[in-house]
């Protein structure tokens, strides 16, 4: 045992279970290089307990009047002061890294105690040695294109279909932005904002169907399906007479659709913009995302979760974020406009951001397979 | 044969079993012989008892799903098992008395995918408990270091958890499509 290629470390499992076993035959087969192997107590120079196991502590005393010093690796989920010379403790759940550590440790100590005397030979191990690991070849690339979450027409409605502009154009860059104030969007924001400081519920009165927002569910019910209500959010100055009306009380909810506040007001947005920015947003300012937006109940526009994901790894500007991903501007535009409605998205101030540029994105080893997983999921 | 893997974990009754069925292509199982793969390379395929579920991609490449035993949280090989997993799905079940004790307890077990951005959480039940809501786990994770999608998501349903993996893919690589 002396060499340790020749001869792996015999280490045993006391009073685990099979599941268990084979985790840790996992574990020496994949990371070890073979210099650990998973055989029963008798031929074992290592052990492993798991005090949390049923009459763990036991195992663990009747163990040690067998073999009172013979390297020990005890594990719990409470920490214990129980290590000595041959008994290591690790906290469960054990990092991989730490239980290598304790198994490395062990192994030095019984390296030590060979120079001083010969460990018996033992009977052959229980288990057989590993075979070498699958080769993974890299997934060919895909060339088709993952499958867009809209139709073609639920997109004309949300992103619109404006072309890409030149940031240096003033002529183009007029077109690109809208003022949320002069939407319902805006209506919709200072109500929550008024709402969320006077914890109270409020009414949106104007032409509109009756919009009531329900404070502390967080919640906006609508007298209309959205056929009736996007009318007045796709327009600016639909009307000039909006009042805020609160109370305690609200219509019951029976015939009214509800929303999350939050999913109405990035529905509005989206709506409101159609691929266009709120006024006086920087192209070339770094973009930081708070937060990742909660998709799961949100309208989600084509490329969203890639920019929401390049946005949560480094800030980046939305004409460099359109060229980084290859994608047409008003998609960045449009969930920008809907995650800055939310407060998830922002310009950065910092001076730092706009030091470095934006690394390029790493094609991960697997993007082939991730595209065909997706189309997949999303088929 | 290509074979990757993408670990589902989380507390009992987060629907662990339930959100690896709503997108297996083969009835999911929890008992052995199915999950060979994973151990194929052990002695005789003895096998881990998990949930297990499996995407066939056109090709040879196949996702193995694997779901951790709730009951048995307090297992230690977690991480042994899910070592190679190209992400992890943690499910939160909103329902149960310490939610963001369970958050935190199994972001420790599971580390080395949080290091590396591999995870996103869904966060279940919230049909029947609203509190705490999501933005309560983000300030959870504030200290995490990575920015980790958290969604509202109910496992009965193939949207929510696709929706749920999409994100973990772009997390993994953000320039997936081309
Ligand atoms: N109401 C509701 N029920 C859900 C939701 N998600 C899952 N369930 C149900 O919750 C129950 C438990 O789900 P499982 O999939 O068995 O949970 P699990 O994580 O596998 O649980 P263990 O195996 O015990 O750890 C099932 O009946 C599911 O249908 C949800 O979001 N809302
Ligand atoms: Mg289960």
């Amino acid at each position: 045992m002396s060499d340790q290629q020749a001869s792996p470390i015999r280490v045993a499992a006391i009073g685990m279970d099979q599941r268990q076993r084979n985790a840790l035959v996992m574990l020496f087969n994949s990371h070890c290089h073979k210099r650990y192997i998973l055989v029963e107590e008798e031929s074992s120079e290592i052990c492993i307990i798991d005090l949390d196991l049923y009459g763990g502590e036991r195992l663990w005393q009747e163990f040690r009047q067998r073999h009172p010093d013979r390297p020990l690796i005890l594990a719990s989920l409470k920490p214990r002061q129980v290590e000595n010379g041959h008994t290591l403790f690790v906290k469960k759940p054990i990092p991989i890294i730490q239980l290598m550590n304790a198994i490395g440790q062990l192994s030095q100590t019984l390296n030590n105690r060979t120079a001083e005397q010969q460990i018996d030979p033992v009977a052959s191990p229980e288990t057989t040695p590993s075979l070498p690991q699958k080769p993974r070849h890299p997934a060919a690339p895909v060339t088709r294109k993952v499958a867009s979450l809209m139709t073609e027409a639920q997109e004309t409605v949300f992103i619109g279909t404006s072309p890409d502009i030149d940031p240096d154009n003033q002529q183009q860059l007029a077109k690109i932005y809208y003022d949320p104030q002069h939407y319902l969007q805006g209506h919709v924001q200072q109500a929550l904002n008024q709402a969320t400081r006077y914890n109270k519920n409020v009414t949106i009165e104007g032409p509109w169907p009756a919009i009531d927002l329900i404070i502390a569910n967080q919640q906006i019910m609508v007298d209309a399906g959205e056929k009736h209500l996007r009318p007045f959010c796709t327009v600016p100055d639909a009307t000039r007479e909006v009042e805020l009306r609160f109370h305690e009380q609200h219509k019951p909810t029976t015939g009214r659709k509800e929303y999350s506040v939050y999913a109405f007001i990035w529905q509005l947005a989206l709506w409101a913009s159609r691929g266009r920015l709120p006024s006086g947003t920087n192209l070339n300012q770094p973009i930081y995302l708070r937060r990742w937006p909660n998709f799961s109940r949100l309208v989600v526009t084509p490329h969203a979760l890639a920019i929401a994901a390049l946005w949560s790894r480094n800030p980046r500007s939305l004409i460099d974020t359109a060229n980084s991903l290859g994608i047409s501007q008003r998609y960045v535009f449009a969930f920008y406009s809907a995650a800055h409605a939310l407060q998830l998205a922002g310009e950065t101030r910092r001076a730092v951001d706009t030091l470095l540029e934006p690394p390029v994105i790493e094609q991960a080893k697997h993007r082939g397979l991730f595209s065909k997983l997706l189309n997949r999921l999303r088929g | 044969m290509s074979d990757y893997k993408i670990i589902f974990s989380g507390p009992v009754g987060a629907g662990k079993t339930t959100a690896i069925q709503s997108i297996s292509d083969i009835l999911p199982v929890t008992t052995d012989e199915q999950a060979s793969d994973m151990t194929r390379n052990l002695k005789n395929g003895t096998t881990v008892a998990m949930d297990y579920g499996l995407i066939k991609l056109p090709g040879t490449e196949r996702i193995h799903l694997y779901g951790t035993p709730g009951q048995e949280r307090f297992d230690f090989m977690w991480e042994i098992l899910s070592n190679g997993g190209i992400g992890l799905v943690l499910l939160i079940n909103n329902q149960r008395p310490d939610p963001f004790g369970d958050l935190h307890f199994f972001l420790n077990a599971f580390q080395a995918f949080i290091k590396q951005g591999k995870v996103v959480i869904g966060v279940t039940r919230m049909d029947q408990a609203e509190m705490p809501r999501i933005e309560d786990y983000h300030l959870q994770l504030e200290n995490s270091g990575v920015k980790i999608p958290v969604f509202d998501i109910d496992a009965r349903i193939r949207k929510d958890v696709s929706i749920l993996l999409e994100a973990l893919l772009y997390s993994l690589d953000p320039g997936i499509e081309e």
